[in-house]
């Protein structure tokens, strides 16, 4: 029966870098230089070394972006992360207060995080009824809270003996932090599985449609729980380098690091509609975020101005697009 | 087998039946242990002190009738707080029935902006209100310029809070005029019911000549407006305004809807629930420690009590379809 | 004053890149019964939709006795006095009965409603309908039919003169559809118009006493129902003799594929068995919500029956999800391509080959070339017209999006392929490509299961018609023997 009217169809594919450079991604590249070049003339003191310096701080929260750029592409949303942060920190600082080695504290971390991820994947997949923010909501109450109970009534925990944590949080010819590296290496792997992988497909098929993705044979609530779950163990880890800056943990360890993982997903062109976005946009908008924290910080900005422009940013990237649409189409119908 | 459906539909058909049941329990158990728990005073001072809470559940009941969201509502009462606080502080206006129309006046913008970035732009409803979760905070910052106003500063605006008109707290009155107000309009007008007509089936409310984009509008204006009111009321209550005052309250207002049996997809719910819901919260805050649990537990047991509740609900819905299927003859 | 309550005139509707209405006529008198009928996709819907305001047309006029109007919305229908009853019901699940019927014209006393009157008045209603449900009670709870009555009890609320039923008797049983019979006579004889949106003959010959034809968004006609045959009337429809559109070839019928034996899902379906043979076109048939799409949805995987069991090529298999059901062999190409079928914001390539990735990858990467490759080769297999793998599938129509859904099952190694109402929405010609798939598929092996509501296609297509009523198989029909009288009969089964 093979083609009886003899049509072909095309099978080249637009090139995948002309579609970045030419799309959000281009964009997000020009503001990460144009604010580059701002600063380094505003401010003397914007200079490589100074950055570097100041990123650990700010690079724990790419752990949670990486993830959650999957949950929003699933269509999902997870506004636990931060309690779940809170909730590694504490318990690492713990252990760390109990004498446990440095190894063991660190595995306590991550597997704190990891558990709680599990939890709420076990939660959602179990009841699909429910909307994945509401329950998240309810499991940030309850992280927060077990970190409460344990840190008692001084509602905070100091490190007796940080040199575990300091060893991570060391730098490479006492220049380039060690997180860097391993911010960098966590983004190309999370990048790649979600660009080449099957489980990266199947995660935008999800999010693009997730009876059909089902009807297709995708596994997906496998995958979902598979995406918490990964969210918390990245949480642990984001804890477990947080606190090697903090050097201890409180009520209020991770509070706002949701939202901030969610808004820089979003700023990067990841649609909470799901489907759409990709983890190159996410990372640079994570960076320029980072900067403008840097640079404004630098200047002696008042930090709530950061918050006033990263919320002005996080609308407007997604206003704009939906605005542009619009009047396209009212053209398109007026001819 | 019939019979056993009519039983299942009466409690969860009633869900406001079943909430007051829950209530009352708690109500004798914590009198059971503590006494001191229902004498009047602490009941009104209880409402006085969730008074916030229970007036922004109203708002919130309009947003997640039609099936939105809006985590902005803290930060837009920080914003119309620190507002008051300001004014008072540095002497500009100290006239409280117009400190009031200037916090509700706030509030009214804010709410109008987020109807329009989400009804007009488009824009989800949680990423627009993540936005302006974030400006709003940031303008309550601002606008203290890192200050805060403490009970010397408000002079007679926190005398607000202690007034008593017919022998009942200002406060408690003007949660009573919200919840009636809400009452008639969602039960007795138009308005409300094309609230809940576009959160029941958004295209058959535009096909029956709903227009949605208002109705969005509406809601969020609303529920900015609420916000602003319970700036100035926070202010006044607990005599003082700072920046980050009420931090992460939308959390508490959505789980006392989610509590009360607003669906968080939109057209269920009603303003009994979402007083009942808040009320229940605002019990079990209260009555932790009265029944021994350590105050530092209560956030736990919220949590808890949230999950325990939507997963509940999923469980009857399922158990009450089943029933339906069994009922349906072959 | 106009003979006519209603008139349209060279109606065009344009969507992007579908002319849905072509310039079309109506015309409608006081008080008749007027049967609109057409296929599928003829632009019967998209028509009601520019006659209530939902849709506003690009050119072309519109009538109210002989007043020229030009609505902006439905509102100003409504207020005309034109009422609605649109094919998937557009009630609100989580309201009342008599907030339903209300809906937009409540009964109000200074600026308050009037709750008690309301509830009077819509139990007043139901009666009328002779409903057997209370005013009060949720809408979501009730079943199809009676979310009908709602919906026509709402249209009779606003007083309507002109009252437009889209295919009202779809889902209705028999003893239903003949209560809705003397519901629309009976509002005929208080001198309210009725324009009857259906495919079912029956109904026109019961109720009707004109008819006007589209096709492919064409007006082709306005005919007395007295006066034209039903083979005339058919081939207005359908614009050509029917036997050319079924290009049914001859199989010799191989093994038995698949066995299906004493399938139960409480609710759905109950202690439902057949079977089908390699080179087979087995029918499903039945009335909407007989449960057929329920059976093979459970048969692959999406859905978990209660008690039953499937057999393939005669061992038994357990059948969890549906990709297990792909690994044996077995694939549902679903009846909602948008929803269910494609997803329509992806290219038709990453469309087809999503069941296979995995078949293709190497230690989880995607082999995208190769994927590429074979989406061209299945696509040009089945004739798509598109011109490249990456065209997004909302850019085809209904007959070529039908298409990649079925080579996404060429693209696997299958035994048995389900295709639930695999024309609908499709245009004349289109079925003809799908038909033709359809018979190769047959001829090489494929063992298919065709479910459709369309007569002549299961009275076309299939060797053998299996006809469910509410939830059981009522009769099996050999391609000999079967009658679209005989499959009738078979489908509404129960109510007689």
């Amino acid at each position: 029966m093979a083609g009886k009217s003899g049509r072909t169809i095309s099978a080249t594919p637009e090139k995948s870098w002309k579609k970045m450079i030419f799309g959000w991604e281009g964009i997000l590249i020009l503001i990460f230089i144009a604010i580059n070049i701002y600063f380094s003339i505003v401010s003397p003191s914007y200079q490589f070394a100074n950055i570097l310096r100041e990123m650990p701080k700010y690079l724990t929260e790419v752990f949670l972006l990486l993830p959650m750029v999957y949950i929003l592409v699933l269509g999902e949303i997870d506004i636990s992360v931060g309690a779940i942060v809170c909730l590694s920190a504490t318990m690492s600082c713990m252990a760390s207060n109990n004498g446990m080695p440095f190894p063991a504290v660190a595995l306590v971390c991550i597997l704190v995080g990891t558990a709680c991820g599990i939890v709420n994947g076990i939660v959602l997949i179990n009841f699909t009824e429910l909307p994945p923010m509401i329950v998240t909501l309810a499991t940030q109450i309850i992280f927060r809270g077990i970190a409460e109970i344990a840190l008692g009534s001084g509602g905070s925990i100091s490190l007796s003996n940080a040199d575990g944590f300091r060893s991570i949080a060391g730098k490479v010819g006492n220049l380039v932090p060690y997180i860097f590296f391993l911010v960098v290496i966590a983004a190309i792997i999370y990048g790649v599985v979600l660009a080449k992988t099957t489980f990266g497909r199947n995660i935008y098929a999800i999010g693009s449609n997730r009876i059909a993705a089902f009807y297709a044979g995708v596994h997906v609530q496998k995958i979902r729980l598979i995406c918490y779950t990964l969210l918390g163990f990245m949480s642990g880890i984001a804890a477990l380098f947080l606190t090697s800056v903090l050097y201890g943990a409180n009520t209020t360890t991770g509070n706002g690091f949701e939202m901030d993982a969610i808004a820089m997903a979003v700023f990067g062109g990841v649609s909470n509609i799901g489907g759409k976005g990709r983890m190159p946009g996410a990372i640079i908008s994570a960076f320029i975020i980072m900067c403008l924290r840097i640079g404004l910080g630098q200047r002696n900005t008042n930090p709530q101005v950061i918050l006033l422009i990263l919320g002005a940013l996080l609308i407007l990237s997604v206003l704009l697009p939906n605005i542009s649409a619009s009047l396209n189409l009212k053209k398109k119908t007026v001819k | 087998m019939k019979e056993n459906k009519s039983i299942l539909k009466k409690i969860t058909g009633s869900r406001e039946a079943s909430l007051i049941i829950v209530l009352i329990i708690l109500c004798i158990v914590i009198q059971f242990r503590s006494p001191s728990f229902l004498t009047l005073k602490s009941i009104l001072d209880m409402l006085k002190n969730n008074a916030n809470t229970m007036i922004l559940t109203l708002g919130m009941l309009g947003v997640l009738l039609i099936g939105g969201i809006d985590i902005s509502i803290a930060s837009t009462l920080a914003f119309s707080g620190m507002s008051v606080g300001m004014l008072l502080k540095y002497g500009i206006i100290s006239n409280t029935f117009l400190l009031f129309v200037i916090a509700i006046s706030i509030g009214v913008l804010c709410g109008l902006l987020v109807g329009l970035v989400i009804s007009r732009g488009k824009v989800l409803p949680i990423i627009a209100t993540m936005g302006f979760m974030y400006i709003y905070r940031a303008m309550a910052y601002l606008i203290g310029n890192s200050q805060w106003a403490s009970a010397e500063n408000l002079g007679d605006f926190k005398n607000f809070a202690l007034g008593k008109v017919l022998g009942l707290n200002n406060v408690i009155w003007i949660v009573i005029i919200c919840y009636a107000i809400f009452f008639i309009v969602m039960k007795w007008t138009k308005t409300g019911r094309k609230v809940y007509a576009v959160g029941s089936n958004m295209e058959a409310a535009q096909i029956s000549g709903i227009n949605v984009k208002n109705i969005q509008l509406l809601v969020y204006t609303v529920m900015g407006t609420l916000a602003g009111l319970c700036g100035a009321l926070t202010t006044a209550v607990y005599s003082s305004a700072q920046p980050n005052m009420a931090y992460a309250k939308e959390m508490d207002v959505i789980a006392a809807c989610v509590i009360g049996g607003v669906s968080m997809s939109g057209g269920r719910g009603s303003v009994g629930g979402a007083l009942l819901g808040s009320l229940i919260l605002a019990i079990i805050a209260k009555a932790l420690p009265l029944v021994g649990i350590d105050s530092i537990a209560q956030n736990t047991v919220k949590g808890v009590i949230i999950l325990v509740v939507i997963v509940l609900n999923v469980l009857t819905q399922r158990a009450m379809d089943k029933n339906n299927l069994k009922g349906r003859e072959m | 004053m106009s003979e006519y309550v209603l008139e349209l005139k060279g109606i065009t509707k344009i969507f992007p890149g579908v002319k849905a209405l072509n310039n079309v006529h109506f015309q409608l008198k006081k008080g008749e019964i007027h049967a609109l009928m057409g296929e599928n996709g003829a632009g019967k819907s998209t028509f009601i939709k520019v006659i209530t305001g939902v849709h506003k047309a690009e050119e072309g006029e519109m009538f109210l006795n002989g007043q020229k109007v030009d609505f902006k919305g439905p509102r100003d229908s409504q207020n005309a006095g034109i009422a609605a009853v649109y094919q998937h019901p557009t009630s609100y699940p989580d309201l009342t009965v008599t907030e339903n019927i209300f809906m937009g014209h409540e009964m109000m006393k200074n600026g308050i409603i009037q709750w008690k009157k309301m509830n009077d008045e819509a139990t007043k209603l139901l009666k009328q309908l002779n409903a057997d449900f209370k005013a009060t009670e949720e809408v979501g709870a009730l079943s199809v039919a009676q979310q009908q009555m709602v919906e026509i009890a709402k249209a009779l609320s606003t007083n309507a003169e002109i009252v437009i039923l889209d295919e009202p008797t779809a889902s209705l049983t028999k003893n239903e559809s003949e209560e809705l019979y003397r519901i629309v006579e009976k509002l005929a004889a208080d001198g309210v118009s009725v324009i009857f949106i259906s495919h079912r003959f029956e109904d026109m010959y019961r109720l009707a006493s004109r008819v006007t034809v589209f096709r492919d968004s064409q007006y082709i006609g306005t005919y007395n129902v007295d006066e034209i045959t039903n083979a005339d009337l058919i081939k207005a429809m359908v614009g050509r003799e029917i036997n050319d559109l079924f290009p049914k070839p001859e199989v010799t019928l191989g093994e038995e594929v698949l066995k299906v034996e004493g399938l139960s899902r409480l609710g759905y379906y109950k202690n439902v068995s057949f079977h089908v043979r390699a080179g087979e076109i087995i029918g499903l048939t039945g009335l909407v919500g007989a449960g057929r799409t329920e059976v093979v949805e459970s048969v692959c995987g999406l859905t978990r029956a209660d008690e039953g069991s499937v057999y393939l090529d005669g061992a038994k298999v357990t059948i969890k999800q549906p990709s297990d059901a792909m690994k044996q062999g077995i694939i549902l190409l679903p009846e909602d391509r948008q929803k269910e079928g494609l997803i329509m914001s992806w290219g038709l390539g990453r469309n087809v080959t999503l069941p296979v990735i995995s078949t293709y990858a190497k230690h989880g990467f995607t082999d995208e070339k190769k994927e590429q490759q074979i989406a061209k080769q299945l696509l040009e297999e089945v004739d798509t017209k598109a011109v490249s793998i990456f065209d997004a599938a909302t850019t085809l129509s209904g007959g070529n999006q039908q298409k990649v859904v079925v080579a996404k099952a060429l693209a696997q190694n299958m035994k048995v392929v389900i295709m639930d109402e695999p024309t609908k929405g499709v245009d004349v010609g289109a079925k003809a490509e799908i038909y033709q798939i359809m018979g190769d598929l047959a001829q090489k092996g494929y063992a298919i299961i065709l479910i459709s509501s369309e007569m002549p296609e299961i009275l076309g297509m299939a060797d053998r018609i299996i006809v469910m009523c509410n939830g059981k198989v009522t009769g099996e029909l050999n391609r000999q023997e079967a009658t679209q009288e005989g499959i009738l009969e078979l489908a509404m089964e129960k109510s007689k």
